[in-house]
């Protein structure tokens, strides 16, 4: 079974994320953190198939996490989306120059998330 | 016309419109009269009555949860759309003799002057009354004190409670 | 998750994936490309729109040939991603020969594409690739319009990671001449937390930490290596010395030029959010306050929104009561399901109330939070009180506080306000001494009340202390005799002692001054706390100080209950208040001095019988009872019950009515099927624990 990691420190922001996934056409196994430390320590424990995560959060930001997994070898092919606050578009497209494959903002439908991961998903399993 | 009046808050406009429709009439035959709308209601076979103002809701009877330490003719407390409010045993209160609550109590949900709200628990709800202001007469003194008048309606006797003493706890001891 | 070695797999259905969604991902760059061409020789503005589509295209394709392992693709489309970046932000002039790069990477990538299948075309083209590369490579290092960081000796690797807020502040800092530098620290990655806010918390002392990046250590599975961008008034040199850390940690980014900063007129963001004294404004260590000058300062204007207090309860009441509801339903899904018949239909139903319970759950987290406020605001109001008074009074007093950014309910913080000037006046005005006799008692001239403020567990301690008289227990015993409120062959403890501070009796003005360091209207507080649930403790040293901690729940709204029932009646307990619940046999109870005490793990544990207490029918003789052992702050009693009836989330109501309510129960609650539930006061049966004497 396919694993996803949520980054998100919004309770709400996570369960609607946690809700489209369960949607998906295949069954996955999610993992929810609250924060971009967390994300650093759980990383290292399990194999995820894809990262969803927020830019603004408490400790460090989406960014950072970006390019921190990007430049981690053990990572760094972990497809990666950010779902991002209506804050900024250069922090979007930071993110996505920092390596992110996609980017979703909120609010989104959560169809398209479903479609991206879906889409995500299927190429780490081929590739994985 | 008996006890079957509706039980949420939203049966108050229709006491209403029977008071008011009741009043049209009256006004009709009596000219500018102060008329007062009265929700009458028994208790021990006998007739009483509170301002129809004063009166939130109506409701059946629920489970009511008895409170420690409380002069015993309060039944306890209910819980109504989230509030809970205390409830009185009107008839204790007003030193009438105790009987067990029957199909056709109830729970008159009333306020008083200063806003606060409470139940009283009756024998049964009658019908809204539109009664000239003219018919009241104060209670004879050797009432207790709760009664503020009697309202003559044909030939009855209404007995029309003085809420704020009632729902007024210092006034009681 | 390796994603190479592919070989000898040609024309495979995934290549011909790749290839399609490549050549999509082309035929877009080329339509793209052909306008921004348009637009370079029409001498028009670059259309950002255009140049963001070809980058994200280029990016697409980066990880696109990432994931399927086309290595050369990946380097030339990240090269080509690197350069429309320099476009899109500036860096890069739109030029001829830029466009020709790109124009020649997208021929490049298309005759790649074909050769996708044959290993050795594609090890072929490497070099080709390579030499567009470079080429990319110089015309995007080619000077152009400078970026705004540009100057700044930091990896682009951080500068990207940097959200617009901290550019923000990174600019600020800048323009207000402080020294940039970057610290570069390493922790194990089980551990990092601790280790990482120690250093930022050594760190704000000095500045500001604008930005904090990870990277992977040198041993990346055990490993993690933070970068800290900072901001100090302190040169980068001495910025190492200050945290113990090697020279070589402090990387000096940019010397700031501090005769050039500007008017610091308004506190800054980077004062530390520890100590506030109260000569300056306490700050709540939130926001930065009235930045002056441009755009920047628009844009945060409305971060917050005033709400009325009253729609907050509304609210919060809607939400109690979908919980209420919620706890019925999934009674309702549990009979579903034991019966075969709606068996299906009952674990269909079982999803949807566990949906639902999930965002139940949030919205009360949600709305509860929205509620919470921080006690910086009541902390300033204090500040500026104790600022008169002192003047007032002659008094010369410091005033530290510490924990502004501690939370609470908006209620319980508006009540909160009067108990707590309270104390501190009284504190000012009777504990700390004049100065000649502080100094008469070799003390510090300058008095020292500290308001600190702290989350423990469910509830929040908020402790007053000062360095003044203390109580003098023996004075205040001997006036609570005068007073009858003690028998002189009553026995106290030394916390029944200090107790006595809060009865009515003793705490009028008259007596104050002589007996007690604290004085008027501590049974007021005491009064006042216990509305709210809360606690007063009193501790005290003579001639060195005194402490007066209180203690209140975190929020009045939903909270945890555990259910008990006591002849036939079923009552409620706020969780936060009970320690541990225990089945002993009648002959565990102890009796002393006309009370009965249990011996729990080697301490008396005072015992209440809850029938005795709200005059219920006894349990029998020979029934075992449950202790329910509850508990605020140090204070601590066992409740005699029949029976557990498990835990229930609860919202406490106020009993509406004119009777004024028994003693001892806060309020009730509806446990879903209508029935009210009365909700004991716990604090109230500490209270009167301590008053009670007891004949059974």
């Amino acid at each position: 079974m396919q694993r996803i990691l949520i980054v998100e420190d919004s309770p709400t922001m996570r369960s609607l994320l946690v809700s489209a996934l369960e949607a998906l056409d295949r069954p996955v196994k999610i993992t929810e953190v609250a924060s971009g430390f967390e994300a650093l320590r759980e990383l290292p424990r399990t194999a995820y198939d894809l990262i969803l995560t927020d830019i603004n959060m408490p400790d460090i930001n989406g960014l950072e996490l970006v390019s921190f997994v990007k430049s981690n070898a053990a990572f760094r092919s972990i497809p990666l989306v950010i779902v991002s606050t209506e804050g900024s578009e250069r922090d979007r497209d930071k993110g996505l120059c920092l390596g992110a494959d996609a980017y979703l903002v909120k609010p989104f439908a959560p169809e398209t998330l479903r479609q991206i991961a879906q889409d995500l998903l299927d190429r780490s399993r081929r590739h994985g | 016309m008996s006890a079957s009046l509706a039980e949420t808050g939203a049966a108050a406009p229709r006491w209403q419109d029977l008071a008011r429709r009741a009043a049209e009439r009256r006004s009709a035959e009596v000219e500018s009269v102060v008329v007062r709308q009265l929700l009458t209601f028994v208790l021990d076979a006998s007739p009483y009555a509170v301002p129809v103002e004063r009166v939130r809701e109506i409701v059946r009877v629920r489970p009511i949860t008895p409170v420690p330490r409380v002069p015993n003719d309060v039944c306890g407390v209910i819980s109504l759309r989230g509030e809970i409010l205390e409830v009185i045993d009107l008839r204790l209160r007003l030193r009438l003799r105790a009987a067990q609550s029957g199909r056709a109590s109830r729970i008159i949900v009333a306020h008083s002057a200063d806003g606060g709200v409470a139940g009283l628990l009756v024998d049964g709800v009658s019908e809204v009354l539109a009664v000239p202001e003219n018919a009241l007469r104060p209670a004879a003194a050797t009432e207790a004190g709760n009664i503020e008048t009697l309202c003559v309606r044909g030939d009855r006797f209404i007995s029309l409670i003085d809420l704020d003493r009632v729902l007024g706890f210092d006034a009681q001891r | 998750m390796a994603q190479r070695s592919r070989k000898g797999r040609s024309g495979s259905k995934t290549d011909q994936e790749f290839v399609s969604e490549a050549e999509e991902i082309l035929d877009r760059m080329r339509q793209d490309l052909a306008d921004l061409n348009e637009e370079r020789v029409a001498g028009e503005d670059v259309d950002p729109d255009v140049v963001n589509r070809l980058f994200r295209s280029a990016h697409s394709l980066k990880g696109l040939a990432g994931l399927f392992g086309f290595d050369p693709i990946q380097d030339l489309a990240h090269r080509v991603e690197d350069i429309l970046d320099g476009l899109r932000l500036g860096r890069v002039r739109l030029a001829l020969p830029v466009v020709a790069l790109i124009d020649e990477s997208v021929h490049l990538f298309a005759s790649l594409l074909e050769q996708i299948g044959n290993e050795d075309a594609l090890a072929a083209a490497a070099e080709p690739i390579g030499r567009l590369a470079q080429r990319i490579q110089a015309a995007r290092e080619a000077p152009a319009a400078k970026s705004e960081f540009g100057d700044l000796a930091l990896e682009p690797s951080l500068l990207r990671a940097l959200t617009e807020y901290e550019e923000h502040r990174l600019r600020e800092n800048i323009r207000r001449g402080r020294h940039i530098c970057l610290i570069d620290s390493t922790f194990e990655i089980i551990s990092f937390e601790e280790g990482l806010s120690q250093l930022t918390a050594a760190i704000r002392e000095v500045g500001e930490v604008l930005s904090t990046l990870p990277a992977p250590g040198e041993a990346p599975e055990a490993q993690i290596r933070f970068s800290l961008l900072v901001a100090s008034d302190t040169p980068a040199s001495e910025v190492a010395s200050r945290l113990g850390l090697a020279a070589g940690a402090v990387r000096l980014v940019q010397a700031g030029a501090p005769s050039s900063a500007a008017a610091p007129a308004s506190p800054v963001a980077a004062r530390p959010s520890g100590v506030a004294e109260a000569d300056e404004e306490p700050t709540g260590a939130h926001h930065d306050s009235g930045e002056t000058g441009g755009p920047e300062s628009l844009k945060s204007i409305s971060d917050t929104v005033r709400v009325d207090i009253h729609k907050l309860d509304e609210l919060m009441n809607l939400v109690g009561e979908l919980v209420i509801q919620r706890g019925a339903i999934g009674e309702l899904v549990t009979r579903l399901s034991a019966d075969a018949a709606t068996a299906r239909i009952g674990s269909d139903f079982a999803k949807v109330h566990k949906a639902l319970d999930r965002k139940l759950r949030e919205l009360q987290s949600a709305v509860i939070d929205v509620r919470m406020v921080p006690l910086s605001q009541v902390f300033e109001k204090v500040s500026r009180v104790v600022r008169r008074l002192r003047v007032d009074l002659g008094k010369d007093v410091r005033l530290e506080l510490r924990g502004a950014d501690t939370e609470l309910d908006k209620l319980i913080v508006e009540e909160l306000v009067d108990p707590l000037m309270h104390v501190v006046r009284n504190a000012l005005d009777h504990a700390i001494e004049p100065r000649e006799e502080r100094i008469a008692g070799g003390k510090d001239p300058e008095g020292r009340i500290r308001i600190e403020a702290f989350q423990r567990g469910n509830h929040v301690v908020i402790a007053v202390s000062d360095d003044g008289r203390g109580i003098d227990t023996a004075a205040l015993r001997a006036l609570a005799e005068a007073k009858g409120i003690v028998q002189p062959g009553d026995v106290l403890s030394e916390r029944e002692a200090l107790d006595l501070a809060f009865e009515p009796g003793i705490s009028t003005r008259s007596e104050v001054t002589e007996t007690s360091g604290r004085g008027v209207g501590m049974d007021v507080v005491h009064t006042n706390l216990t509305a709210l649930g809360g606690v007063v403790e009193v501790e005290s040293t003579p001639g060195r100080g005194t402490t007066i901690s209180m203690t209140l729940p975190i929020t009045l709204a939903i909270i945890q209950s555990l259910i008990v029932v006591v002849a036939g009646q079923r009552f409620a307990i706020p969780l936060n208040a009970v320690h541990e619940t225990l089945l002993i046999d009648g002959s565990e109870i102890q009796r002393s001095e006309g009370r009965e005490l249990l011996n729990l793990r080697g301490e008396a544990l005072p015992l209440r019988r809850l029938a005795a207490e709200f005059d219920l029918p006894a349990a029998p003789p020979d029934a075992k009872p449950f202790v329910v052992v509850i508990g605020l702050g140090e204070a601590r009693m066992g409740l005699l019950v029949d029976r557990l009836e498990g835990q229930q989330d609860t919202v406490i109501k106020p009993i509406q009515g004119p009777i004024p309510t028994v003693r001892g129960i806060a309020g009730a609650t509806e446990l879903g099927d209508q029935e009210p539930v009365l909700v004991l006061d716990v604090s109230a049966l500490l209270a009167d624990l301590g008053r009670r004497r007891e004949v059974l």
